[in-house]
């Protein structure tokens, strides 16, 4: 329980309906099983739950707690257990009432949002416009705010619209201190239009490739990159339906195709083919595992005993979705002849679903330019984790899919992992010409019924070393936590760089940043230990 | 404490994966900032524990000892109109929760522990009572066929039995609605009969407050009351009887031995044989609100599966909300000529809640209110000049909201229109 | 007797200068700011040497100035504001270490310029992304660590392109890796792997290259980076398209640049124009009598698959568009011919430099704004330019759309003759002048050099004091670059 002068000040600030410390209902920010890489599916339960609604407010809750010495972490559509705090004794933030779309700068294709704006609201309003946004691949019900300054950020749409990273332009931050930072022209008077400078950018200290995770005060409005959205029909008209069953008016210069390629060699190429000729729109490796497994969930165990089956499932692995979008019928139909050359070339395969099924074409590339899918990952199991996905050159990312197959079959094999064949990643090449990009490889389970569900922190920590042995980048699974006790020493010390950021923006230790990096002094201590405890599966206690 | 009940559904709330789709509707529909959220609960109290998913998690910490079923608690679980919203957004991705059964749990331990609502506590004395919701003397119950010349089931027999419900019986704002559909349908040459002061509660209100138990009476008040009319057919105007009807009974092994139908659907079989052909209007343009207890709710209970496991749970017995009745009002507006209908953006499975459902309406009428002038706001934003729909505690509770917005907007039923494409004869 | 021993020890005698002439070369450039001399000039050949400099910096309270460039240099960046500073002469670490043709990366050390870079990249079928015309001596690594802006939106996706990664020693005294060169893995390793060191972002949580974009040199001292280089066209058509008011030609340059059809796209008032394109100062006056008022140039290009199908449709599809606004894209215009234009554009500007061609020096004025808002302040110079009265000094204005389009780098060249002193006078007051308004009108001046420090730090405090923050971790000591940019 806070002390009671504090939760006073706290109800002073935001009224009392906007407060709370209800065990149940703090509870309800407690269960995060996505991505939870602790042992216990419970995470810690905060102390309190406010529900600020502007700026002011939030710097306030921000500075009683630096005064008070109590922690706190911002969350907004909170999916995952990096939204969650990350210790005992933590103020949760929940930024839902901060739900505004400020402005959209249709010519300038700018957008500033607050935090629980989701990616479908945003998304929604820029195809009114002839624009579009940015979505994650966890899906359109997540914050774009949270993902731009916080999160990751790979999309479908990545070759035509960046990462989360790469998204952000001026932000207003209150940071661990309380203190009203505005980043970039915002700072400067000159409005929401740039994210760095004057001089160095601060936006290095907002985020590296992954974000803080909370760790650093809380982002209360951001500008966001838009991009356009060919054609003249905007969203797709005349929705009926749902899911798989969707029909629609798609806009007519948008297509998609399933392209397999022979190998992992010719599917890289293909990619590679694909970034140098500057076409697409879409461009993701589908998984045929996954696929399956997301569409046939109870049969797919009895399905992939059959040997032919398997053998199928394989060979049509090497697969590429890739979608077009243009803007006259002149360039769709340029873009459609360099597709098919580039199949012929690499030795792959077009599967045309606009031909074959045209229902279902609508439907899937609405979909995927909605990010709805990964979503259904958790219909076979409840829970997946994620590892490899480093970001760097698509023919090295083709190598971690290999390498992550094999290191997943026998945990699959042991009915620790749901089958998926084995091959259940994703990801695509990224802005256009520049040939980087990332692929991750996925695993499901069922906490309810895995026979050892803590067998996964055990393939998580093979997969890092893995990905070191075979110089495959940072993954995915070495993002914040306690993995820098590690990858640390071997880059450059890139840890202690960034505990010193910690230390010099929070110094009172306001932010909690269990999924970020302790202060300097508490990381040069840890790492003089000689047991610095396992990457994944610590229990709360440990962590 | 223990919580046997609460226990039973444990694998639901463990499978919440906390990704928040039930806040919004399915996101490949939302087209617009405005219409985007689904779950009136959370969007009025913003907490997560409004949510479904925040529903299920304090279930879950409950059953695992973490925190006590309080006042607070039940307060959360009582705000919610159990309209479904939550469970046809989550079911788009998954197959293993179902929400409204989860609710019902909660609802039902919370009155088992003595956390009981006044106003709730009221509405099943009036039932005992007086045999329905709202308060009123049984004695009352027909007094709104008067001068109908409807046949009473009790001195003949007929082809379909008219199950008014407690609000249409009741509310004097709505007499003119119940009156012209016993009209519409005895012209349309349908030999339907009534209960007169006979009618009671179908009982789903009780079931649906926490209060199981006394549905059972009802239910088997009302099988006695079919069979002696002899009845192949059940027609009732009302949208919250006809989800007790289609879904609860057989869900609690009470279900009807005859074919259950909603006005409109029985209408729209009466269009589409021809037996009944409409004019044009006056034009005019409206929307259409699917009642959530029609419209996905409204879908009939998927018997036939057992189990712990929901995952292995076929596809076949899911309770998406797809086969709720949404196209048969729509058929009957359109079929009317002069009138235009709109859609709003939040429509059939998604539809936005009006309010009413769940005792919220009786419990926390600012709430209700609260959640029907944000449907009002959509219904404006299409230009229409009337919001139609099928159900008497929408209706009610759409006229109460406009008169509080003061703004001009009319609030019809499907038969209003059906009406009005008779000439009104 | 060496006179600084300890330096002398770290690169030999012959690396480091102390005669008055090379120090002197050092304490000022072209800009209007007046620097101190430097007690030195050292030349490091690698980061082993660089390293033990800094750490030598530290130790002894050195100051150091990092400098890739060889002279002329115009931004006061490396100018010292201190006494006895020590300037790294990084322009002798000229290597391209490296063209991953495949992967489109170059890496290169500080001293490597644009036209032996773009040389070494059109052998491998590639091309630098170049900004405009930028000066024979000036250093990539210089030119992209301080955004100089380049001249193909399209490939802009951030701030920080081209550039990937960098290797540098932090002014702590510290090598570090930014981006996916940081590992794990050595270099060999990562390329082994098929890594090329071309995401920019990270390693971890924090972006290291964006704290060093942009900072002047305050932050440590680059050895070497990757920057992205494309794929060069096999097939090309520019154009132009000449108007007398600006806002007449927003729409267009709106319309192309959104739908990522052209490559190279800029607009230059008639001035700036025939500075480039022609050498003397008669040839210039000439030609920018006979040009419109407003230019924009745009191109267009096939690479390496249905290159001539794909020059044809963004020709056509483009013209369609042109045609419902009345634009007329030609390929000459006067006597400029846009194909030439496109050369000038690949490479580094001949002597002499562009910018001073026509009077013999140039002090420029650029921020950040977006392409609706140019006229605005198009519009406010020219006030402020009759206000101060007619003179000797003229001034040519470049819009070059940034980030795909969202912003535009807005840059008024003042051109005036130095040998005149009451001129020089009169261009620094209006220098000045125009920088305040500009500023005041709302102009992102993300790029603080010289006097402008002081002018955009006032404005944000919040900024200088996270960036004082910044500093302390990086340069604790504050031996980078001292008394640039906002730093106590």
């Amino acid at each position: 329980m806070l002390p009671e002068n504090v939760y006073k000040e706290l109800e002073d600030i935001l009224g009392a309906e906007n407060v709370t410390q209800e065990p149940a209902i703090l509870d309800s920010y407690a269960w995060q099983p996505a991505l939870n890489l602790l042992k216990d599916a419970w995470v810690p339960r905060p102390e309190a739950v406010v529900l600020p609604q502007t700026t002011a407010e939030v710097q306030a809750i921000v500075q009683l707690c630096n005064r008070a010495g109590i922690k706190c972490k911002a969350f907004s559509t909170g999916w995952a257990s990096y939204s969650a705090c990350g210790s005992e004794g933590v103020i949760q933030i929940d930024l839902r009432r901060m739900n505004r779309i400020i402005e959209i700068d249709e010519k300038n294709m700018i957008a500033v949002i607050e935090p629980y704006v989701c990616g479908s609201q945003l998304q929604a309003e820029c195809m009114k416009r002839g624009l579009n946004c940015h979505i994650i691949g966890a899906g359109p019900n997540c914050s774009p705010l949270a993902s731009l300054t916080s999160g990751w950020g790979y999309g479908w749409t990545g070759l035509y619209t960046s990462y989360s990273n790469r998204n952000p332009l001026a932000v207003e931050w209150v940071l661990p201190n309380g203190e009203l930072l505005q980043m970039g022209s915002l700072g400067s008077g000159c409005g929401w239009i740039n994210g760095d400078g004057p001089g160095p950018s601060l936006r290095g200290v907002m985020r590296g490739w992954g974000g803080a995770q909370g760790g650093l005060g809380v982002f209360t409005k951001c500008a966001v990159k838009l991009y356009p959205w060919p054609g003249e029909e905007g969203a797709p008209k005349g929705m009926r339906g749902m899911m798989l069953d969707l029909d629609m008016e798609t806009p007519k210069l948008h297509k998609l195709y399933y392209i397999y390629s022979p190998s992992y060699a010719m599917y890289a190429e293909f990619a590679h083919r694909i970034a140098n000729s500057e076409i697409g729109y879409i461009h993701c490796k589908l998984t045929t595992g996954g696929f399956m497994s997301v569409l046939m969930p109870r049969a797919i165990k009895k399905i992939m005993k059959s040997k032919a089956i398997r053998a199928a499932a394989k060979a049509l692995q090497h697969c590429t979705s890739i979608a077009l979008a243009c803007h006259s019928e002149r360039e769709f139909v340029y873009q459609e002849e360099v597709l098919r050359k580039i199949v012929e070339e690499t030795d792959s395969f077009i599967f045309d679903w606009s031909k074959l099924a045209p229902r279902l074409h609508d439907t899937l590339l609405w979909l995927f330019h909605r990010s709805i899918p990964p979503a259904m990952i958790f219909r076979v199991g409840g829970n997946f984790l994620t590892s490899f996905g480093a970001n760097e050159m698509y023919d090295m990312c083709v190598l971690g899919c290999e390498a992550g197959e094999q290191l997943k079959r026998p945990y699959i094999d042991k009915g620790i992992f749901i089958e998926d064949t084995g091959d259940n990643t994703w990801g695509g090449i990224y802005e256009g010409s520049s040939g980087w990009g990332h692929i991750e490889e996925c695993a499901m389970y069922d906490l309810r019924t895995s026979r050892n569900p803590e067998a996964r922190f055990d393939y998580l920590d093979e997969t890092v070393k893995v990905v070191q042995e075979k110089t495959l980048g940072f993954s995915l699974a070495s993002v914040g936590g306690d993995s820098y006790k590690y990858l640390g020493p071997l880059m450059y010390n890139y840890h202690l760089w960034q505990s010193k950021i910690k230390s010099a923006f929070d110094p009172n230790y306001a932010s909690d940043a269990s999924f970020y990096i302790p202060p300097y002094e508490e990381v040069v201590k840890i790492m003089e230990q000689e047991d610095k405890g396992r990457m994944f599966g610590a229990t709360r206690s440990e962590s | 404490m223990s919580h046997t009940q609460l226990e039973s559904m444990r694998s639901d709330y463990e499978g919440c994966s906390r990704c928040s789709c039930c806040k919004w509707i399915p996101h490949a529909q939302i087209m617009s900032w405005r219409y985007a959220k689904s779950c009136p609960s959370v969007d009025r109290y913003n907490f997560h524990a409004y949510s479904a998913s925040g529903k299920l998690n304090m279930a879950l910490s409950i059953i695992d000892k973490r925190s006590q079923l309080n006042d607070a608690v039940a307060s959360v679980i009582y705000r919610c109109q159990l309209c479904g919203a939550c469970q046809v957004s989550c079911q788009n991705y998954r197959d293993d929760i179902d929400h409204c059964d989860s609710f019902h749990v909660m609802r039902s331990t919370c009155v088992q522990e003595g956390f009981v609502l006044p106003e709730h506590l009221e509405i099943i004395e009036s039932m005992k009572r007086e045999d329905n919701t709202m308060g009123m003397p049984k004695a009352q119950r027909s007094d709104w066929a008067a001068g109908l010349d409807i046949p009473d089931i009790n001195t003949q027999k007929v082809d379909v039995l008219f199950h008014a419900g407690c609000r249409y019986s009741y509310d004097e704002g709505l007499l003119d609605t119940v009156r012209k559909w016993a009209t519409f349908l005895k012209k349309a040459g349908i030999n339907i009969g009534i209960a007169g002061r006979d009618e009671a509660c179908c009982g789903g209100r009780a079931y649906e407050i926490g209060y199981q138990g006394e549905m059972k009476k009802y239910a088997d008040d009302m099988a006695s009351r079919v069979k002696a009319s002899g009845a192949h057919t059940l027609v009732t105007p009302c949208s919250d009887c006809y989800y007790t009807f289609k879904y609860l009974y057989p869900k609690n092994s009470l279900g009807l031995t005859v074919k259950v139908l909603h006005t409109t659907e029985l209408t729209d079989g009466l269009l589409r044989q021809g037996i009944i052909r409409l004019k044009s209007s006056e034009p005019m343009m409206v929307t259409y609100h699917d009642p959530c207890h029609l419209g996905r709710r409204g879908e009939s209970y998927k018997s036939g599966w057992s189990g712990d496991v929901k995952l292995m749970r076929p596809v076949q017995f899911k309770q998406t909300g797809r086969e709720g009745i949404f196209d048969e009002p729509r058929n009957l507006i359109k079929a009317v000529g002069g009138v235009e209908l709109r859609e709003m953006e939040r429509i059939r499975e998604y539809s936005w809640c009006c309010g009413a459902g769940g005792g919220v309406l009786e419990a926390e009428p600012d709430f209700a209110v609260w959640t029907a002038r944000d449907r009002i706001d959509e219904a404006m934003a299409t230009g229409a000049e009337a919001i139609v729909t099928a159900c008497p505690w929408c209706e009610h509770l759409f006229a109460e909201a406009i008169k509080e917005m003061g703004v001009t907007m009319k609030v019809l039923d499907v038969v209003d229109l059906l009406d009005m494409g008779l000439g009104g004869e | 007797m060496a006179k600084y021993p300890e330096l002398e020890n770290i690169f030999g005698s012959e690396r480091v200068e102390t005669g008055k002439r090379a120090l002197s070369e050092f304490a000022h450039d072209q800009s209007f700011v007046a620097g101190k001399t430097p007690c030195c000039v050292v030349k490091p050949k690698d980061t082993e040497e660089i390293l033990a400099l800094v750490r030598l910096a530290n130790e002894q309270r050195l100051s150091l100035i990092p400098c890739s460039s060889k002279p002329p240099r115009f931004r006061a960046d490396t100018v010292p504001s201190v006494a006895n500073a020590v300037m790294v002469d990084l322009s002798g670490m000229d290597r391209i270490v490296r063209i991953d043709a495949r992967a489109k990366v170059a890496m290169i050390e500080p001293g490597v310029t644009f036209d032996q870079l773009q040389n070494a990249a059109h052998a491998q079928g590639l091309r630098v992304v170049m900004p405009l015309l930028p000066r024979k001596t000036k250093s990539v690594l210089g030119a992209y660590l301080e955004r100089e802006p380049n001249t193909i939106p399209k490939y802009h996706w951030d701030m920080s392109d081209p550039l990937c990664c960098i290797e540098i020693v932090f002014g702590a005294g510290e090598i570090f890796r930014t981006g996916s060169a940081a590992g794990p893995g050595t270099l060999e390793q990562q390329w082994a792997s098929k890594q090329a060191q071309k995401s920019p972002m990270g390693p971890n949580q924090t972006d290291f290259l964006k704290l060093v974009h942009g900072s002047q040199g305050t932050m440590g001292i680059v050895s070497w980076s990757t920057v992205k280089l494309e794929l060069n066209p096999t097939v090309q058509e520019s154009y132009l398209v000449g108007m007398a008011s600006l806002d007449e030609l927003l729409g267009f340059t709106y319309a192309i640049v959104k739908s990522r059809y052209t490559d190279e796209v800029l607009i230059l008032n008639k001035l700036d124009l025939a500075c480039l394109y022609a050498q003397s100062p008669s040839e210039i006056t000439k030609l920018a009598g006979k040009l419109p008022e407003w230019i924009l140039m745009y191109s267009i290009a096939g690479y390496r698959d249905l290159p001539e199908k794909r020059v044809q449709y963004l020709k056509l599809d483009i013209q369609d568009q042109a045609a419902k606004m009345g634009i007329d894209p030609v390929q000459n215009l006067a006597s400029v011919s846009a194909v030439r234009v496109a050369e000038l554009l690949t490479h580094a500007s001949q002597d002499p430099y562009w910018k001073l061609r026509l009077k013999g020096a140039c002090e420029d004025i650029f921020f950040i704004t977006t392409l609706d808002r140019s006229p605005e302040f198009v519009a406010a110079v020219n006030e402020e330019a009759r206000r101060a009265g007619p003179d000797a000094f003229q001034i040519g204005v470049y819009i070059q759309p940034i980030q795909q389009g969202r912003n535009v780098h807005m840059e008024f060249n003042l051109m005036y003759p130095s040998d005149d002193a009451a001129t020089v006078k009169k261009v620094k007051a209006l220098h000045k002048a125009l920088s305040k308004r500009c500023m005041d009108m709302g102009g992102f001046f993300n790029r603080p050099y010289g006097p402008w420090a002081d002018m955009v730090y006032k404005r944000c405090p919040d900024t200088v004091s996270a960036l004082n923050k910044v500093k302390s971790i990086f340069d604790p000591n504050r031996v980078m670059n001292p008394g640039k940019l906002c730093y106590e």
